[in-house]
């Protein structure tokens, strides 16, 4: 008891004394990792546009407001083997870097047909790594997507206690996501 | 002083104790508290209450942070536990984690378990098919293990008493090999799955597909809603524990039953040490417990003692339940206690398609499915042809299913349509074996010399390997299997032999055999143990072969059969 009262007082202390070291002064907002995280703010902010030209808004929401960057980075940071991890930042690089190259400004200003043609062209990439990092991302997207509230609600119609199992039912032609 | 011990004494003292909590224990508990039992329930896991304790039930699939896949640092630090099926993010409380209970793989063995109140009987696939007199019938028509000191006509009447309170659905099929039982109305079939039956039933006058038969309240009659369980809501998440009661499980029947009567203690973690034996006496008097949260010892006291602690740790505990009477185990005068452990073979496994009733599809989830009850050298061993290559059989579970498939091309707004319009495929087919494995001597348990578990209590050393019988029996399954996929039209057929450990059926069973002859098995047919007749073993540890039925259903019918015997012996004073 007498330890933890100890400890809590000195984070306050610690906490009211905080001063950076000179060469982290350049850290900007999103600059750095939030605790346990795999990217920075900004590198999720950008992986939240990328997941977005993946499934974009239509007349139902797409990927980013779904939150699904977010799912994406928790799958690869907690169910993935640290090499996968190592790439998945890389790839998130990379974007950035063709990002810049190609239209002079980070990934996340890119108009949206800018963004769509970076992502297109990793999909071809010949570049093992780019491909790898755009399936990746792709699969978890879907899978993230496939399986959110949203969609699983109001498009798929998803059934949690169907109270029923009927062997042999006529196929219907409409499509799941018509039955409204 | 005197009277304080004496106090003591009276405290800890019961008519009954029964060792474990799960689906065997929780019939021993239910049985002798109605019978009028004051019975002690020691368990070693923690308390699952039902519904309060379900804690991921009511979870939606968004719900789980990775989508109930396992993170890597569970799989790493499990590599055991991870290859369950139904080890899962949404089920991980209720599955023993490696380090918990270590065990010495002298082969490798992988040994899945659930401790806590209701023990596996919360996760298990709730397949309940009766054996029949061809299965009792083996180890003595085919000369392995020793004979059953039991027929199908002593344990049917319990058969029926179990399933009417535990509530099995299925039809009557009238098949002498896997004889009927008291069932709830059965599951249905889908188009495919009837016309592979049908297909099979032309072609084969020896082999039937029929729906399984499984644990699940299809409609539920009064004594199932006296126990506070309602109809199954085909959640097909049962593994997560069922709020609504809709599949058998201790915490949701017999547990809550059995505590009904003010007859029942039930005691979680409390890990067994040994049992007590009186060498004055001639008899066990009591059980040693080891506190799981203090580590301390206390000795509880019974003039009876029902040892339900799933297969090998049931075993664990009458190792290491020594005495000068008994130096190698309590009972095991003949030398074979931990000896003579069998499983299910589940190598093979067979898909196909079919391309058939594409305007049929189906709705709904069904927690079961159809079940081929084992074919080959079941009237008799045969002496040609491919089944006389091995010794008994295997049955086999199948399931059919439309298949749906969605165009993933490219990204943007096609992609996103394309998602939520998935294609119907056409039909896929499966099928899975479960093997009678041959019991043998080489095939064992014994305790660990040198290494100790958490508690101090001697780790259980696993030597349980597959032998030629069951890779002939892998390949028969393969070929039969493909001949009738084949027969049906069935296409792309494709056989596996998948090479798991043993262990992964999670249906080990024997070590504590039953037999005839106390010189070459430890329990009589009334599941004493021959040489200490007040304790009796009904789980699985008690199972002298295997034959192919999930074994689950047995032990509830054992246990019921033992706990009548056991209460009318100590009526007479035999006990």
């Amino acid at each position: 008891m007498e330890r933890r009262t100890a400890l809590k007082s000195l984070a306050v202390a610690a906490g009211g004394l905080i001063s950076l070291p000179g060469w982290a002064n350049g850290w900007a907002r999103g600059s750095m990792p939030a605790n346990g995280a795999l990217l920075t703010t900004a590198q999720n902010e950008l992986l939240a546009e990328f997941v977005e030209v993946i499934i974009p808004e239509t007349k139902t929401p797409g990927a980013k407001s779904l939150g699904i960057h977010q799912f994406v980075e928790r799958m690869v940071t907690d169910c993935y083997e640290p090499a996968a991890q190592e790439s998945f930042k890389k790839g998130v690089g990379i974007v950035e870097e063709m990002a810049q190259i190609s239209y002079g400004k980070p990934f996340v200003s890119c108009q949206p047909t800018q963004r769509n043609e970076l992502v297109t062209k990793l999909s071809t990439s010949a570049d093992g790594g780019q491909k790898g990092f755009y399936s990746l991302v792709k699969g978890l997207t879907i899978r993230g997507y496939m399986s959110s509230e949203y969609v699983m609600t109001n498009l798929t119609h998803y059934e949690f206690a169907p109270a029923r199992y009927l062997g042999c039912v006529p196929v219907v032609s409409k499509a799941v996501s018509e039955k409204k | 002083m005197a009277n304080f011990n004496i106090d003591v004494k009276a405290a800890t003292t019961y008519d009954a104790i029964v060792i474990g909590s799960g689906i065997s224990g929780g019939w021993a508990a239910k049985e002798l508290t109605e019978k009028g039992l004051r019975t002690l329930v020691l368990e070693r896991g923690r308390d699952v209450r039902h519904i309060a304790d379900y804690p991921t039930t009511m979870m939606q699939p968004w719900e789980f942070e990775h989508r109930n896949q396992l993170p890597l640092d569970v799989k790493k630090a499990n590599p055991i536990i991870s290859k369950c099926y139904a080890f899962y993010e949404g089920t991980t409380q209720f599955f023993v984690k490696d380090a918990e209970h270590p065990y010495v793989q002298e082969k490798p063995f992988d040994w899945i378990r659930g401790y806590q109140v209701g023990g596996k009987s919360l996760m298990w696939a709730r397949q309940t098919q009766r054996w029949s007199d061809f299965d009792f019938d083996g180890p003595a028509r085919d000369g392995f293990a020793v004979d059953w000191p039991i027929r199908y006509a002593d344990i049917a009447p319990w058969y029926s008493y179990v399933e009417k309170f535990a509530g099995i659905s299925g039809n009557k099929d009238g098949l002498a090999t896997l004889p009927d039982g008291e069932f709830l109305p059965a599951h249905q079939w889908n188009c495919v799955e009837k016309y592979f039956s049908q297909q099979i039933a032309g072609k084969y006058k020896d082999r039937h597909v029929i729906m399984g038969r499984a644990a699940h309240i299809t409609k539920p009659n009064p004594i199932h809603m006296q126990q506070g369980r309602a109809q199954c809501q085909h959640r097909t998440i049962c593994e997560r524990g069922c709020p609504y009661g809709g599949y058998f499980s201790s915490n949701a029947s017999t547990i809550p039953w059995a505590m009904k009567t003010k007859k029942l203690t039930l005691r979680p973690d409390s890990v067994v040490h040994s049992i007590i034996y009186d060498e004055k006496k001639g008899k066990a008097t009591g059980v040693r417990v080891i506190d799981a949260n203090t580590k301390q010892m206390i000795e509880f006291y019974a003039r009876i003692i029902f040892v339900n602690a799933a297969a090998l740790n049931s075993n664990l505990i009458l190792l290491n339940s020594t005495s000068n009477r008994f130096p190698n185990g309590l009972g095991n005068d003949s030398g074979v206690l931990g000896k003579y452990v069998a499983f299910h073979n589940y190598r093979g496994g067979i898909s196909g398609e079919y391309d058939g009733f594409l305007d049929s599809t189906t709705e709904g989830r069904r927690p079961n499915s159809p079940y081929i009850p084992r074919f080959r050298n079941v009237f008799k061993q045969e002496t040609s042809g491919p089944a006389s290559r091995f010794l008994r059989g295997y049955a086999a579970g199948f399931s059919a299913g439309r298949s749906s498939r969605t165009n993933q091309e490219g990204h943007g707004v096609s992609l996103k349509e394309n998602l939520v319009n998935p294609q119907l495929g056409g039909w896929y087919v499966g099928s899975h074996m479960m093997g009678e494995t041959i019991p043998k001597e080489s095939n064992y348990v014994a305790l660990d010399k040198g290494l100790k578990d958490p508690f101090g209590i001697p780790q259980l050393k696993i030597s349980i390997d597959y032998d030629e019988n069951d890779d002939k029996m892998v390949k028969d399954y393969q070929e039969q299997m493909t001949e009738m996929f084949t027969a049906a039209g069935f296409k792309n057929i494709r056989v596996r032999d998948d090479h798991r450990n043993p262990g992964l059926d999670i249906h080990e069973m024997g070590g504590v055999r039953m037999g005839k002859d106390p010189k070459t098995s430890m329990l009589n047919k009334w599941h004493q143990l021959h040489a200490c007749k007040n304790v009796f073993v009904t789980d699985g540890a008690s199972m002298t072969s295997t034959s192919t039925q999930n074994p689950s259903l047995t032990y509830m019918a054992f246990s019921a059969r033992a706990a009548d015997y056991a209460v009318k012996e100590m009526k007479k004073q035999n006990l």
